[in-house]
């Protein structure tokens, strides 16, 4: 579930959702007192369809031909990579722009029945599995997928993604484009927000992303283990880095309040989150009880170099060292290793300028975006900040609702309101003019009205110091009334907006499955992948199509089998009832995009084996009799011949 | 792209194909066709592959091989034993060389022949996954396709499509439908036979040595890159693929990658250093954008079985395929002016030695061409040449000594030859040139002067031209000639043939000046072969059997020659193949080119009779029947000199009685078509004992004891009356 969704179900299942959110976001306005901004919002939104009369007044065809100018045509490819992630679904997806197709679902979290993620023993080594061998986990809630940096850009070695229901973080190896490593972070729940670092702050060598940053949403009591069950008060969040290289959890930072989105800074030095429950509240209304919230910034050499120092604890059976970064516990500024910036209430979400400069931090509950520039935070750990709230520079107020901001590089930000369902593009450099008390500085530049509700909101390349400036895509909540009705459930809708010119133009809608929360827009250059598999990269690889066989070893049985289109080297094998079965498959196919698949009838197994690949499952042969194991990924004319039978007898 | 080191997978491949249809096989081993025929296993692990496969059939004349040896692995065959024991040739396994698979993604398994010389002795299909020879062809089409290797030289440059001989490319007939599997076949079967050649020693390994690059550190343009020719542009019109429209049927450009300053243009800094950390040593890699036309150069049959049948990268006899792993997305073009393209790639050659950028390359692309009329399909190969420019590459371009054209490299071995023939043609255009001098000479009683010549130019024409040299000009040059010109016009074509081409030139150069008759009288090998029988005769005393046509039926005859001309000419517009049979009424080829003897009875007949009548009558076949000589004749009513006449032979019949070409009509006048240029009468014009007026003139001046004057130019005694002072003004 997204945060946003959260914010309503939970409130109050009878009212609908947007009647509430309404009032909801004007109660939090009446507390800041913003009617003025209100009333100017207003304004700028009731033009917004005036402008959409005169566009509808205006031929059709024009806005055909708009269309199509981001048609991609049969037989070329699309400029971008959309690496996308799949919400509760568990997994990641990969969508081409900007035709909005879909061109992969890479399994994570969750089990898939296609490639067979979830089936497979080489799948379950990286799921992790319990005593019994089955995946430890099914179910997951990927929100957040970055990729690997070097040198500020990404560099397509890696993707990263959280899973907040079961506090894990996976890597995804963009050469396949799979999963390759798990990893549960301890002592955390909700680990919501994660962001790898661009450089490393202590090592200036090191230019490209070696730790992974992870924010958890969910305060619980340390260890979590049936203590302090009913003391809320005791119950904590903590900050948390994992080593991009060995996915090891290398610290974390205990804190006041929670974490909820992540940013890096360009240089390495701060890594950041969000906070919305400073009051460490469990219920609602507690959470919006502070009138100010957080955004935290940690310093990472210091925390590395307290680690380093033994300046840290261990709690419950977890290893990973953590520090203190309480604010009672960093009295001091010089030595602190977490500044806490002072923010309207409850923010939401935070993203840093492409130039490395600002970070953005959306309101939610109040219409502004606080501005918190990068240096004034150095500053403040040099002690030359008498208060941290000192390194906010603007707080432009830009429309109900705001959420997420993603950058042009040509100095504006566009901010989706999920509110006032818009997206808003204003001047960072002309908010900091009117900060200053400028009347005449012109934040707002444009808004556009998305369908419905926008949540993240991203831009092409916005996250690398090489942004582009061509699109923005607004991840959208609602999409009733955009697309055919397929029943209760809805598609959402992935709204692109082109914002290369000066006015932003909505310039397709693409259906999503539920339920993609944050996306990264990737030039399609960058990523390069494999064609086919390394026979060598599979220990258990059969080389030789003659070492196929069946291999007993008492109880257990290894069934060895190679796979050329259309055949399985074994025509049939037997097995016998009780039998712990391992059947391990090497496609010795090369041709590229010739895949196979192997499936057998009422053991529940089917799995792709690609050109190259080795996979193998584990089962117990429980039920005699003769099953016909076929090939299911189409391969050959002679596919439907592709079988072998699998004997199980009494 | 070339595997060219022996594969486990693929023996494994074969083993496990073994294993699969073992039982399958025991119904059917009956079955001729190799569609996944099965093989015994020790076939891909024994030492003794011949017990396993019958190399004989693809090594005729060998009867023991010797066990695998080399790497890779071939067997040598041996016929005898003992002493006597000589070696015939090699046979190879293809999947012990190369694992390149066909349509199938599979390799045809193929056992080759190859003779000691290098020539291919045999193929044949021992195994071949193939569907769509399961399916829609027949099998027999790749047996056929691989039976036109069998004759062929390994070092050839054998290629899919059409024969280029200047060019030095062998083509081999495709099959329609199944374009991927004989490019697979044919890269297999240069890739083992020339593996086998190399490790002979039959084939020289062309080394080659690796490009060291210069980094300019420049960044140019396409403008600049086209002009100075480090992007090569490849266009095929749909003329050339026998289809219509306007524009290109399909317009590529090139380019070479690993330079780093081209490489850089063309994929930007970190494009190419990507690029390169990709590249295995021995790898290179070329680009290629489509930029006009709606084919594409990739096709689909790389889809299923991993091989792009339409592109090819050629170097020496290399070729270069590429596999579906060789191929990379071309997301775009750095370089500035670059143009918009529909179609890109990226594509890896793995040259290993073999290939090197410094040396020149050729892209191919491998089209279809379609007959217009009958829809049928042939493959054309087009082809690009790609030298890196030489500021590109440390030391500049190595020196490239490319074969010559087949026409110049004749010339070239012919050259002391052409020095004498063209000697001999020169020789006699002097000789005719200066007739003047050698008819004054003469008398019609003592011809020497000129005949000593004209014997001369005989009997090197009889022998050294016609039988040495068989330069025998024919008819069929002329229909070719016509051809050509409402054609095609080809020099290669006629520069093949250095001699008749020289010959050609003096024909068309001495017609226009003199007449047909100095190459019909002098130098035409049969004709003189006739005219010396004639004269041979005649001197061995079979003169009284020598006789001419009555004047009014040769007048008559003449003209059969222009009708068989006439007819050959209109024949050859139907059909070329039925025109020069038809010209075989011209003995030449029985004669001269093959010999008399050594042709089917009819045509020994008919140059027989021919010859046998030239001893009675002077040249029969000339006068009557030779279509050259009508073709020559025509041109030669617009020669630029003809033979002298003086008012009196209009009346006077001297000339004409001695006239062995019956050219010369009742009223005197030279038929200059006909004339032969014997000279006879231009004797007699100067023979004041011959030539009846200057004959009287002289018996006039005798009788009144006149000075006998010089007879000028005119023909008559100069005139004694004029005053000599005029004269000599005169």
């Amino acid at each position: 579930m997204s945060n946003e969704k959260d914010l309503t179900v939970d409130a109050d299942p009878t009212n609908s959702r947007r009647k509430f959110l309404n009032t909801a976001a004007l109660a939090g306005l009446a507390g800041v007192g913003l009617s003025v901004g209100l009333s100017s919002c207003k304004q700028d939104s009731a033009h917004a369809p005036a402008a959409a009369a005169k566009t509808d007044a205006a031929p059709a065809p024009v806005a055909k031909a708009e269309g199509g100018k981001y048609e991609v045509p049969p037989g070329q490819l699309d400029t971008y990579y959309d690496f996308c992630s799949g919400g509760h679904s568990g997994e990641v997806r990969i969508y081409g722009l900007p035709s909005g197709r879909l061109l992969k679902r890479i399994p994570v979290f969750n089990m898939d029945a296609l490639v067979g993620w979830g089936v497979t023993n080489e799948s379950k080594a990286i799921l992790g599995t319990k005593p019994d061998g089955s995946p430890k986990y099914t179910t997951g809630d990927t929100h957040h997928v970055h990729q690997s940096y070097t040198d500020g850009t990404y560099d397509g070695r890696y993707a990263f993604v959280n899973d907040k229901l079961h506090s894990r973080i996976a890597r995804i190896r963009l050469d396949t484009m799979e999963c390759d490593k798990i990893t549960e972070l301890p002592n955390v729940q909700g680990y919501h927000g994660t962001f790898p670092d661009k450089r490393d702050p202590v090592d200036a060598a090191v230019n490209r992303t070696t730790r992974v940053f992870c924010g958890a949403e969910f305060s619980i009591p340390l260890p979590n283990e049936g203590r302090d069950m009913d003391k809320p008060d005791a119950y904590r969040s903590l900050f948390t880095c994992v080593d991009a290289d060995t996915m090891q959890v290398r610290w974390q930072v205990l804190i006041d309040g929670n974490c909820d989105l992540v940013a890096t800074s360009f240089d390495g030095k701060l890594a950041a989150t969000n906070q919305y429950n400073t009051e460490m509240g469990v219920h609602f209304g507690d959470m919006m009880a502070a009138e100010r919230d957080s955004c935290l910034f940690f310093n990472v050499a210091r925390i590395e170099q307290a680690v380093k120092d033994g300046k840290f604890k261990t709690i419950g059976s977890s290893k990973v060292p953590v520090v203190d970064g309480t604010k009672a516990a960093n009295p001091d500024a010089k030595t602190a290793l977490v500044c806490y910036v002072p923010l309207p209430k409850n923010p939401h979400g935070v993203n840093i300028s492409p130039d490395g400069k600002y970070y953005a931090c959306a309101g939610k509950l109040s219409p502004t975006c606080s501005v918190i520039q990068h240096d004034l935070v150095l500053k403040w750990f040099d002690g030359e900040l008498k208060d941290a709230r000192e390194a906010v520079v603007a707080e432009p107020e830009i429309g109900l609702g705001p959420l997420h901001t993603g950058f042009d590089g040509r100095g504006f930000a566009y901010t989706t309101l999920f509110l006032d369902s818009q997206i808003v593009k204003w001047n960072v450099e002309e908010a900091i003019k009117a900060f200053k008390g400028d009347k005449n500085a012109k934040v707002v530049a444009d808004r556009i009205d998305v369908h419905y509700q926008p949540g993240h909101g991203f831009t092409s390349m916005g996250e690398t110091k090489e942004p582009d400036g061509k699109f923005f895509i607004s991840d959208n909540k609602f999409s009733k009334d955009r697309f055919l009705p397929v029943g209760p459930l809805h598609p959402e809708t992935a709204q692109m907006i082109d914002i290369s010119g000066d006015k932003m133009k909505l310039v397709a809608d693409h259906a999503v499955y539920s339920e993609p929360h944050d996306s990264i827009i990737v030039r399609r250059d960058i990523i390069k992948t494999r064609q086919i598999y390394n026979l060598d990269d599979f220990p258990h690889a059969i080389k030789d199509a003659k070492d196929s066989g069946v291999f007993r070893e008492g109880k257990k049985v290894t069934v060895k089998i190679t796979s050329v289109a259309p055949a399985f080297s074994l025509p049939e094998f037997r097995v016998k009832k009780g039998d712990e079965v391992t059947i391990i498959i090497t496609n010795h196919d090369k041709v590229e995009d010739l895949t196979h698949g192997f499936a057998i009838p009422k053991y529940d197994v089917n799995f792709l084996i690609n050109p190259q690949q080795t996979q193998s499952v584990t089962f117990k042969a429980e039920k005699p009799g003769v099953y016909w194991c076929y090939c299911t990924n189409f391969c050959h004319a002679l596919h439907l011949e592709m079988r072998s039978r699998m004997i199980v007898e009494a | 792209m070339i595997p060219t080191i022996d594969s486990p997978v693929a023996r494994a491949l074969m083993r496990y194909a073994a294993l699969m249809l073992l039982l399958a096989c025991l119904a059917t081993t009956a079955g001729a066709t190799s569609y996944e025929a099965h093989l015994p296993p020790e076939l891909s692990t024994s030492p003794r592959m011949c017990d396993y496969v019958p190399c004989a059939e693809v090594l005729p004349g060998a009867d023991s091989f010797s066990e695998r040896k080399g790497s890779p692995p071939y067997v040598e065959g041996y016929r005898g034993s003992g002493d006597g024991k000589k070696l015939v040739g090699y046979v190879m396994l293809s999947t012990d060389i190369t694992d390149l698979p066909a349509y199938s993604g599979k390799p045809v398994v193929t056992l080759i022949g190859m003779d000691a010389r290098g020539y291919f002795t045999g193929v044949k299909v021992l195994k071949h996954s193939e569907p769509i020879l399961l399916l829609g062809i027949p099998e027999q089409a790749l047996i056929d396709f691989n039976h036109q290797y069998v004759g062929k030289f390994v070092g050839d440059q054998l290629e899919i499509g059409q024969s280029r001989p200047d060019e030095h490319i062998v083509g081999l007939d495709a099959i329609t439908g199944a374009t991927v599997t004989v490019i697979a076949q044919n890269q297999v079967m240069l890739n083992s036979g020339m593996a086998v050649a190399k490790q002979v020693g039959i084939l020289k390994p062309t080394p080659r040595a690796a490009a060291k690059f210069v980094d300019s550190g420049a960044a140019p343009t396409w403008q600049q890159m086209v002009e100075e020719g480090s992007l090569q542009r490849l266009s095929v019109s749909p003329a050339e693929v026998g289809s219509s429209g306007a524009g290109p049927f399909i317009e590529l450009w090139f380019g070479y990658l690993n330079q780093p300053t081209l490489g850089r243009a063309i994929l930007g800094r970190s494009g190419y250093d990507r690029l390169m950390a990709d590249l295995k040593p021995g790898d290179h890699a070329i680009f290629v954008i489509r930029t006009a036309g709606g084919e594409s150069f990739k096709g689909s049959g790389f889809v299923r079985g991993g091989i792009y049948d339409r592109v090819q990268v050629r170097q020496g006899r290399d070729i270069f395929s590429f596999r579906d792993t060789d191929y990379l997305n071309l997301y775009g073009v750095a370089a500035p002016g670059a143009p918009a393209f529909t179609e890109s790639a990226i594509f890896i050659i793995h040259g290993g030695n073999a290939f090197s950028a410094a040396y020149p390359w050729q892209f191919v692309f491998l089209g279809n061409k379609t007959d217009r009329e009958t829809r049928t399909k042939t493959f054309v190969n087009f082809d690009r040449e790609y030298w890196l420019p030489a500021n590109y590459l440390q030391g500049g371009r190595p020196l490239v000594v490319k074969p010559d054209p087949t026409w110049l490299k004749i010339w070239k071995d012919r050259a002391g030859a052409i020095v004498a023939f063209t000697a001999l043609l020169l020789g006699v255009a002097v000789v005719y040139a200066n007739r003047d001098g050698l008819v004054r000479r003469s008398s019609h009683k003592n011809k020497w002067p000129v005949n000593g010549f004209k014997y001369v130019a005989w009997v090197i024409s009889i022998f050294f031209a016609g039988f040495g040299l068989l330069a025998q000009p024919s008819i069929t040059q002329v229909l070719t000639w016509f051809h050509s010109l409402l054609f095609q016009w080809k020099w290669e074509l006629f520069l093949s043939d250095p001699f008749i081409f020289i010959f050609w030139v003096f024909i068309i150069v001495t017609v226009f000046v003199w007449g047909r008759g100095l190459f019909c009288g002098w130098l035409c090998p049969f004709g003189s072969l006739t005219e010396l029988m004639y004269k041979v005769a005649r001197a061995l005393g079979l003169k009284r059997f020598q006789t001419m046509l009555p004047k009014r039926l040769h007048d008559r005859l003449k003209w059969v020659k222009y009708a068989v001309f006439i007819g050959l000419l209109a024949v050859s517009m139907f059909s070329m193949g039925l025109a020069e049979k038809l010209a075989e009424v011209e003995p030449f080829k029985t004669t001269i080119l093959v010999g008399l003897f050594k042709r089917s009875w009819p045509y020994t007949l008919f140059a027989g009779t021919l010859l046998g009548l030239s001893i009675f009558i002077e040249r029969p076949f000339c006068k009557y029947l030779c279509p050259l000589g009508a073709a020559l004749a025509m041109p030669t009513t617009f020669r630029w000199f003809g033979l002298k006449r003086k008012q009196e032979c209009d009346t006077c019949k001297a000339c004409a009685k001695g006239c062995g070409s019956l050219a010369i009509d009742r009223d005197g006048r030279i038929d200059q078509r006909e004339c032969l240029l014997c000279m006879d009468c231009m004797i007699l014009y100067y023979d004041q004992h011959g030539c009846p007026p200057l004959a009287q003139e002289r018996r006039r001046r005798t009788k009144s004891g006149l000075e006998m004057t010089r007879i000028g130019a005119d023909g008559y005694f100069i005139p004694i009356r004029q005053i000599p002072t005029q004269a000599a003004e005169k």
